[in-house]
């Protein structure tokens, strides 16, 4: 059994001691007595009562000690000192910067925003108007090159609606051209700039059409791919623009 | 900290100086005692008290507004007063440093307090205390005081006295066996 040891003994007297040293107590005679002694020597070194100063005391003392003291640097009113001044010229010129900013944003949306839109996107009701428009256009396009591919030279009677349909169609295309290059659509500009000499022949033949002139139509209609031209812009339009039982 | 406390240090950090007298007056008389506790004397107790208040004003700007001033102005004049006692004994205090390293030691100085003969004649209390008090050095002396009288941890007074826990411990050892050992001396002389 290890005894404890003065350390250890006054540590406990005064309130400290390991949580052992207490059961240790208990148990070993002479550290008990050791313990005993301990305390009853303490208990003779009592605290020893402090004179009382008279009442006068802090009087003098502040006496004393208030020529030596220096004064902290007096602090002034907030608003007397330059740095709040400045502090709050610069918050103001900040907030005064970021009000500017966000109402010349709204400005400059408000100015910018609907020229943005009509120029890269028609409104939705126009929009929905030239695409009835070219629809037609190109349907009725394809139903004259259909009668003009399968057209016989000999049959005078067919001609004449022809060139009719040709005249109408003209001024139609025209129309469609003209909207095609407003809405930046370069494929369809082409097609349609492709078309409008076939039709101003068949709408202005000289001498009315003819077998002659028929045939060379044929071939130009063909040479240029004019049919198969229509049909896939047909196809790119929505799909009421394709009729069901439309033209083989 | 009291709120009076509290305004009086603000006033004084203001420029006020004069606030700084309300602080004296509701601690002058605590640092007072603990300062005779320490010192052992009235005349040192007055001069640790003033100084205390002196550095305390000083220091102001550094003090905490969460903590107590009470408390901080307690361990400077505990400060205040060790140094007071290094002045009076620096010889002391420097053979104690020497011997405080590893297991304690215990000093054997040379002992200048009036023999056991006159304190069996006196049969005071006083003289006893005063002799074997005197016996210490003057950390031994501050860390007993403190312990013993004023009832701090060793965390208290580690900090009160700016050493580590285990110094502060050693040295409360040191001081209770020198004062038993004088102690025993005045019992069989008597």
């Amino acid at each position: 059994m290890n005894h404890l040891s003065h350390g250890e003994l006054i540590d406990h007297v005064y309130g400290e001691g390991a949580s052992d040293a207490a059961e240790h107590l208990e148990a070993c005679v002479g550290c008990a007595e050791a313990q005993r002694a301990l305390e009853d020597d303490l208990a003779e070194i009592s605290s020893p009562e402090a004179p009382e100063p008279d009442s006068a005391y802090e009087e003098r003392l502040w006496h004393a000690l208030s020529p030596q003291l220096i004064p902290y640097p007096r602090t002034r009113q907030i608003w007397l000192r330059p740095a709040f001044w400045l502090s709050l010229g610069t918050a103001v010129a900040c907030a005064a910067l970021i009000v500017t900013a966000f109402y010349a944003g709204r400005g400059w949306e408000h100015r910018y925003r609907p020229h943005t839109a009509t120029s890269t996107a028609p409104a939705p009701a126009q929009t929905k108007i030239m695409v009835v428009l070219l629809s037609d256009q190109l349907e009725r396009s394809e139903r004259l090159l259909v009668q003009l591919k399968h057209a016989n030279a000999d049959d005078t009677e067919m001609l004449a609606p022809m060139r009719d349909e040709a005249q109408s169609l003209l001024a139609a295309n025209r129309k469609c051209r003209e909207e095609a290059e407003k809405t930046d659509d370069p494929d369809l500009t082409k097609a349609l700039d492709r078309l409008e000499p076939l039709l101003t022949e068949l709408a202005n033949q000289p001498g009315g059409l003819n077998a002659a002139s028929i045939l060379r139509l044929q071939d130009e209609m063909n040479a240029k791919g004019l049919l198969f031209e229509v049909r896939v812009l047909r196809s790119r339009l929505p799909d009421r623009q394709h009729p069901k039982g439309g033209v083989a | 900290m009291s709120k009076s406390d509290h305004a009086a240090i603000g006033a004084v950090l203001s420029g006020d100086k004069n606030a700084y007298a309300d602080l004296v007056r509701a601690h002058g008389r605590s640092v007072f005692r603990v300062a005779w506790r320490i010192t052992g004397n009235e005349a040192d107790a007055e001069d640790v008290t003033q100084e205390t208040f002196l550095r305390g004003y000083r220091r102001l700007e550094s003090f905490q507004s969460r903590s107590n001033f009470g408390t901080w102005i307690y361990r400077i004049a505990v400060r205040c007063a060790l140094d007071k006692l290094h002045i009076r004994h620096p010889e002391q205090e420097r053979q104690a440093l020497e011997d405080s390293n590893g297991e304690p030691a215990f000093v054997q100085i040379a002992d200048h307090a009036p023999g056991p003969e006159q304190l069996v004649l006196s049969r005071e209390i006083a003289a006893f205390r005063e002799t074997a008090m005197a016996s210490l050095t003057p950390l031994e002396r501050a860390a007993f005081t403190l312990r013993h009288m004023e009832g701090c941890s060793t965390e208290e007074i580690a900090a009160a006295l700016d050493v580590a826990p285990e110094a502060a411990k050693q040295a409360v050892y040191r001081a209770v066996h020198k004062l038993r050992n004088r102690l025993a001396l005045l019992r069989v002389r008597t």
